[in-house]
């Protein structure tokens, strides 16, 4: 069977970041699912911080570093897409932003992904719904309905629901998956022929 | 192998007086680079189109007619002329008078703009902005071609019994080579007409221009025009040079980080890391942009960019001065030497000319040859 690629985004600015704990932890029920279907995977997680500086470079140049290119290339090629942002001025913060700002408004189309936030209050939790959710619409993604948000309650007494929200939004990922089979062309390696271009 | 500098006009602050030039002065100091590129022996020099500040050429023929009358042998080119808002009708007269006046020494490349607004200025939509390209060239190609057009597209009004006057120079049209940095619609309209595609590569990584410029290779002898190697590319490609490297680095650095596209972003050396930007001595040059055939194989043109970044005149000139004495003899040196037999030059309007006068003398000597078959 062919290997599954995962790819986790993670926008937590601080180090260790509860942003990163969830993104763990939604990495970490993707891969008992699959295991559970005996699909061989390789989780992919990527830090923005990591690339911050790159990230800004881009948008100023207009094209990214090497280092940069190969995390755009991995989450391009991904499978599914875990993205996981904290949540700042009641959206998803800078940097996540930017991320997706830099990714070709194309690339996403019909990949599979799972929404997640973190935020001080779980007052916050529509972030997922009003922020996020038309991010990846206009991506033409394939967000799973389930949405993943934690709150710092969540870490305590709350832990019990988030993970019963965590494994339902894994399954759901895996399952819309499986499903998905669609290869992107390559425009470069296949170009549209000319007389379609003259043909209009 | 040509060799010459491609100017974008710019209007730029230099950022180590403060002091901007006026558009009077950077008119003028176009010229002047265009004059000094054929005196220190250049081959080709393009320019720019814009149509809004802070850049200069609006006019690109008035610039380039005058060009023409103040030298003798320099290649007068584009970079780029914009096929998508120009009527494609205006572009077939104003080249073809160029090549006139110029007695030839005229070729263009075709761009799209890539700045939204100027388009509704002439009329036109940034979306279309490949299919303009598309029909607005096929419609150039019938004007330089054909005395008389009956023509009805999309974009323009349609056309009954039009001649473009006048007609291209001894009837062979300019060369056209096309320029995209990331469409591969462009690269794929290069090689199905065999006309040239030139990549500014200037800001961008040679793993994406190579894959733009492989693709053209592979199309151009899919339709049939020759192999891969002999399709004629040309590359950018930007340089600021003293005697010793430091020097360079030290006194470039403070235009760089200033620049209009790049600064206050990358480091000077993750940049020219991560670009063909290079700023070092004549020999560092030399090595960088012989590298260019490591990574794109035998090309035809290839085209500096000097007077960007606010650089003042003089410093341009200087560059201009060390480009044509210690960087450009060697390279042509080198780049001839590793250029197989069956790799073609560019195009010229006497190279043309001659082809065309020979599929004449073809056409009208092979009906004897096929009679002289026929009696044996």
């Amino acid at each position: 069977m062919k290997e599954r690629i995962i790819a986790v985004v993670t926008a937590g600015l601080t180090v260790p970041s509860s942003t990163r704990l969830l993104a763990d932890q939604l990495a970490a029920a993707v891969r008992d699912a699959l295991d559970g279907r005996g699909t061989p995977y390789k989780v992919e997680i990527i830090e923005l911080r990591d690339h911050a500086h790159d990230l800004t470079n881009n948008l100023l140049t207009g094209f990214p570093t090497e280092s940069l290119r190969k995390v755009l290339d991995t989450v391009v090629a991904a499978d599914a897409l875990i993205a996981v942002t904290p949540t700042f001025s009641a959206s998803y913060n800078g940097l996540f932003k930017m991320f997706f700002d830099v990714v070709d408004d194309k690339a996403l189309a019909g990949k599979p992904v799972l929404l997640a936030a973190t935020g001080g209050t779980e007052r916050h939790s529509l972030v997922l719904d009003y922020a996020l959710r038309p991010l990846f619409a206009y991506l033409q993604a394939n967000p799973i309905p389930t949405g993943v948000y934690a709150a710092s309650t969540d870490w305590g007494a709350g832990a019990t629901k988030l993970h019963a929200r965590i494994e339902r939004a894994a399954n759901e990922l895996v399952n819309t998956m499986s499903n998905d089979q669609t290869a992107s062309v390559d425009p470069y390696t296949t170009p549209t022929p000319f007389e379609d271009l003259l043909n209009g | 192998m040509q060799f010459g500098v491609f100017t974008v006009g710019d209007v730029t602050q230099d950022p180590t007086t403060g002091r901007t030039v006026s558009e009077a002065e950077r008119i003028k100091a176009m010229v002047a680079i265009a004059v000094k590129a054929e005196e220190v022996g250049l081959d080709v020099f393009a320019q720019g189109e814009h149509h809004n500040p802070p850049f200069v050429p609006s006019s690109p023929t008035t610039m380039l007619g005058f060009i023409a009358a103040q030298t003798s042998k320099i290649i007068l080119s584009t970079s780029t002329t914009l096929i998508t808002t120009n009527d494609p009708v205006k572009i077939a007269e104003d080249y073809a008078m160029l090549q006139h006046l110029a007695d030839g020494r005229v070729d263009l490349m075709m761009g799209r703009g890539n700045t939204g607004p100027v388009y509704p200025w002439f009329g036109q939509d940034i979306r279309n902005g490949i299919a303009l390209a598309v029909e607005n060239y096929a419609l150039l190609r019938r004007l330089w071609r054909e005395d008389v057009v009956d023509w009805e597209g999309k974009f323009r009004t349609p056309l009954q019994g039009f001649t473009s006057t006048p007609r291209p120079l001894d009837d062979v049209p300019p060369f056209v080579w096309h320029g995209s940095i990331r469409s591969p619609e462009i690269a794929e309209q290069a090689a199905y007409y065999g006309d040239g595609f030139f990549h500014n590569n200037i800001f961008w990584p040679i793993s994406h221009t190579k894959q733009m410029i492989d693709l053209y290779r592979r199309r151009f002898e899919h339709y049939g025009h020759g192999a891969a190697d002999q399709a004629i590319v040309g590359l950018g490609g930007q340089v600021f040079m003293r005697k010793n490297s430091q020097d360079a680095v030290k006194e470039f650095r403070p235009y760089f980080d200033n620049a209009p596209v790049y600064g206050h972003g990358p480091s000077l050396e993750d940049f020219t890391r991560e670009t063909p930007l290079t700023v070092g001595s004549p020999q560092q040059v030399i090595e960088r942009t012989l590298s260019f055939r490591e990574h794109f194989g035998d090309y035809q043109r290839q085209l500096f960019l000097m007077d960007h970044a606010g650089l003042p005149l003089k410093t341009v000139l200087e560059q201009l001065d060390i480009l044509g004495s210690e960087v450009v003899p060697v390279l042509r040196k080198e780049f001839e030497a590793k250029r197989p037999a069956q790799v073609p030059e560019a195009p010229t309007h006497a190279s043309l000319k001659a082809a065309a006068e020979q599929a004449r003398e073809l056409e009208t000597v092979s009906p004897e040859v096929v009679g002289l078959e026929g009696t044996r």
